[in-house]
């Protein structure tokens, strides 16, 4: 756990990417919404109305009784604009509460990815000794096809896309980013 | 407790907000609500004649009072035509409920005849809507739509109310907020050590401005008093913006004029040089920035404001206060009496003496004419004759709106209606028909352009119905002003599509509409015209057939900054227009 939480200081986790205009830098936003209809649609559309970035997007329920969905949004910007998003969130209705995440001293970030190999050419246990080393897993296993999981950072994902460029990739999907503060006491209700 | 349908409850809730008066246009989606208000007489419904100005009207009403305008449309097309409406009551920080009727719910998303999807189409142009799928949660959706739109920073709100929950029978538990929005709860108060940071700022200064906006006048009549107090106490200048005209009186001496585009020279001028600025209730907008990178380039900037996006938006500023201004300026304003601060005026003697040489350029003089009628002649006029009546006046939008602004004098807030954010040609008529009826017995005047006033011409018809004695002041230049002014300006005159033909009679007009029409042509009828409009109890509508080719004047032209003002038609822009700047609206 230490270990993860040493990997995803900020600093170390956003300074590895660097944009070409400096001031911009990225941001994990974390909002507590009412589960109701159209609310991913205030949000999103605040987006691209005012003509703001999203980087990566991944939403769903997280308590079942109070009807509460977690939005995290991967955006990027100046801090005058990432400030003015975080405003503009802030005023939606269904908003209970918001946090950048990048902003904090120690969180984690994680992505999932499914990956659809074709292994009709391949030698096997070599993949699968490959996958295995890198830590990501075989769900379903046939003559023709593998299909690979794996959780773990946006860079570690690269890294497993780019372990297996020599073997044909059919598809992929990942989830967008998802992401938590280490600590007891941050986001409420 | 008995089960009542959903359309009575529409009613009732409206009851228990104090709603007087709505302002509505019947169709097929609506009929129950219409039903149930024909058995009642508490609520008084207003028939417009198209839904955009029922939304203007409410708007007007809404100005004009500190309540929250009311307006109810059918689905469809009457929900659609109160776009415009809507994306003006949101820029401007109207507080207006809107409700809207849609097909019943197992039809939504059928493409049902007049169906439309209203809660999708207003989603970026309210301050947030409902569709209410279910009648026990129809009661608390309108009443949080009321708790929104008048509470923070004010703005529409729509409830889009099936056919099927109208008829649909629940009880009535009174007045409830749905349980989603209790969290919602706008800060008022502000910090108390920003407010202390206020005082240091204020007593540090040697070329201060006050640079006030509309927030002052939704934040009320008491905001307006402490803001008087704090202006009395400092001695310090003050600007104001479009929005913002009456929220502190314009005949008083430490007032510059308006600022921005078309502001004075004076506050522009005031603006570029101060070394510390005090925005109490503006949000930067562009038409009073001009270029940013050069906005008032050497000062520190405070910004007072309730809603937190509007800080550093376009502008950084030094220091910001949340709140409600009537608190933030009531602190201040206790703050320095505690400390007995006095601010003396030989410290900003030199201040005041460069902002009098300004002043003395006397930036908003025209060439009088004898032969024909100049439009800033007739404006001043129609203030120096109708001052002591107090009006309310209202107004479309180009350049009658912006002469208005300058000539006519706005010593109460609550008096000066106009389409500052979206500019929307055509609000005029129908929210000083909306101000008529929450006034009834006062002056309302809608200073009008000939092109402007045809946008919503048939509120003439209403007018007509409920008997408002509405004073329509078109000032006639035979183009749309605005639109010539800036062809003349940024494109070698080539007037494309601005002159306005065929226009009716506007004395014809008004007589159908059983109204008086009045025309002058020549300057010295000018004052008669305005006493006789004065004089007759009922509407009125005044055909000034003025200088067509008057441009408004000072002018920041788009991408220049507040020391770049062309002061009148003999003043070029220097060389070509950038390119930069010839973007921009």
């Amino acid at each position: 756990m230490i270990k993860l939480m040493e990997k995803f200081q900020k600093r170390e986790w956003f300074s590895s990417k660097s944009n070409m205009n400096e001031k911009n830098t990225k941001h994990i936003l974390s909002i507590m919404v009412d589960n109701e209809p159209g609310v991913l649609a205030r949000v999103v559309g605040l987006f691209s109305g005012r003509g703001y970035n999203i980087e990566s997007l991944s939403v769903s329920e997280v308590d079942s009784h109070k009807f509460l969905s977690r939005i995290t949004i991967v955006t990027s910007g100046t801090k005058l604009i990432v400030d003015q998003i975080k405003a503009q969130l802030g005023k939606l209705i269904p908003v209970h509460n918001l946090v950048d995440i990048s902003e904090l001293n120690s969180f984690i970030g994680k992505e999932l990815i499914l990956i659809k190999l074709n292994v009709k050419d391949v030698v096997k246990f070599e993949l699968k000794e490959k996958l295995k080393k890198f830590g990501a897993e075989i769900l379903l296993e046939s003559n023709s096809e593998f299909i690979v999981q794996y959780a773990g950072t946006p860079e570690e994902i690269t890294k497993l896309v780019k372990l297996l460029k020599n073997t044909k990739i059919i598809e992929q999907t990942r989830s967008g980013l998802v992401s938590m503060a280490t600590g007891t006491d941050y986001i409420k209700k | 407790m008995k089960k009542i349908t959903g359309a009575k409850i529409v009613i009732e809730s409206l009851i228990q907000e104090n709603v007087k008066v709505i302002f509505g246009y019947p169709g097929g989606a609506v009929l129950p609500i219409y039903d149930e208000l024909f058995k009642q007489k508490k609520i008084r419904h207003i028939l417009v004649r198209h839904e955009q100005a029922a939304v203007h009207a409410a708007e007007g009403y809404a100005r004009s009072t500190g309540k929250v305008g009311v307006v109810l449309v059918t689905s469809g097309p009457g929900a659609t035509n109160t776009v415009t409406g809507l994306t003006d009551a949101m820029m401007d920080s109207v507080p207006v409920v809107c409700l809207s009727g849609q097909v019943p719910t197992h039809m939504i998303g059928n493409d049902a005849f007049q169906e439309a999807d209203i809660v999708g189409i207003t989603r970026p142009c309210t301050k947030h809507n409902y569709l209410v799928k279910d009648v026990t949660k129809l009661a608390g959706a309108i009443h949080s739509a009321f708790f929104i739109a008048k509470n923070g920073r004010p703005g529409p709100v729509l409830v889009d109310i099936p056919k099927d929950i109208q008829t649909f029978k629940t009880r009535y538990e009174g007045k409830k907020l749905t349980k989603k929005i209790s969290y919602y709860k706008p800060t008022f108060e502000p910090l108390k050590d920003e407010v202390d940071k206020v005082v240091e700022f204020l007593s540090n200064c040697k070329k201060p401005i006050f640079y006030i906006g509309g927030g002052v006048i939704n934040s009320g009549i008491k905001a307006s008093k402490e803001l008087l107090e704090l202006m009395k106490k400092t001695g310090f200048p003050c600007t104001q913006t479009l929005m913002g005209l009456g929220a502190f009186p314009m005949s008083d001496k430490q007032f510059l004029g308006m600022l921005g585009m078309h502001g004075t020279y004076e506050a522009n001028m005031a603006m570029y040089n101060c070394d510390l600025m005090i925005c109490v209730g503006a949000r930067f907008d562009d038409r009073i920035t001009g270029k940013v990178s050069g906005f008032s380039p050497n000062s520190k900037k405070i910004h007072f404001d309730i809603d937190a996006s509007s800080f550093n938006k376009s502008v950084n500023v030094d220091l910001t206060v949340k709140g409600d201004l009537f608190r933030i300026l009531k602190l201040i304003n206790e703050k320095i009496s505690k400390k007995n601060l006095l601010f003396k005026k030989s410290k900003y003697i030199e201040w005041w003496k460069q902002i009098e040489k300004w002043r003395s350029r006397n930036c908003l003089k025209y060439k009088q004419s004898k032969k024909v009628i100049k439009p800033q002649y007739a404006l001043q006029r129609l203030n120096e004759l109708t001052k002591k009546l107090n009006p309310f006046i209202t107004t479309e939008v180009g350049q009658h709106q912006m002469w208005a602004a300058q000539f006519i004098e706005f010593n109460k807030p609550k008096h000066w209606m106009t389409s500052g954010g979206l500019g929307t040609m055509g609000y005029g008529l129908p929210a000083a028909l909306g101000v008529q009826i929450a006034h009834p017995k006062d002056l309302v005047i809608d200073v009008a352009g000939e092109a402007s006033i045809l946008m919503n011409i048939q509120e003439m018809s209403t007018i007509k119905q409920y008997r408002l004695p509405v004073k329509v002041f078109i000032l006639n230049n035979n183009y749309m002003g605005m639109v010539r002014q800036w062809q003349e300006l940024l494109h070698g005159n080539r007037l494309s599509e601005s002159y306005m033909e065929s226009l009716p009679d506007f004395v014809k007009l008004a007589e159908s509409f059983g109204a008086t029409g009045l025309r002058v042509e020549k300057p010295d009828e000018v004052d008669d015209l305005i006493k006789e409009m004065i004089k007759i109890k009922g509407a009125v509508i005044c055909d000034i057939v003025v200088d067509p080719t008057e441009n408004c004047f000072p002018m920041i032209p788009s991408g220049s900054t507040h020391n770049q003002m062309l002061l009148g038609p003999n003043d070029k822009v220097d060389g070509e227009i950038s390119e930069e700047g010839m973007v921009l609206v």
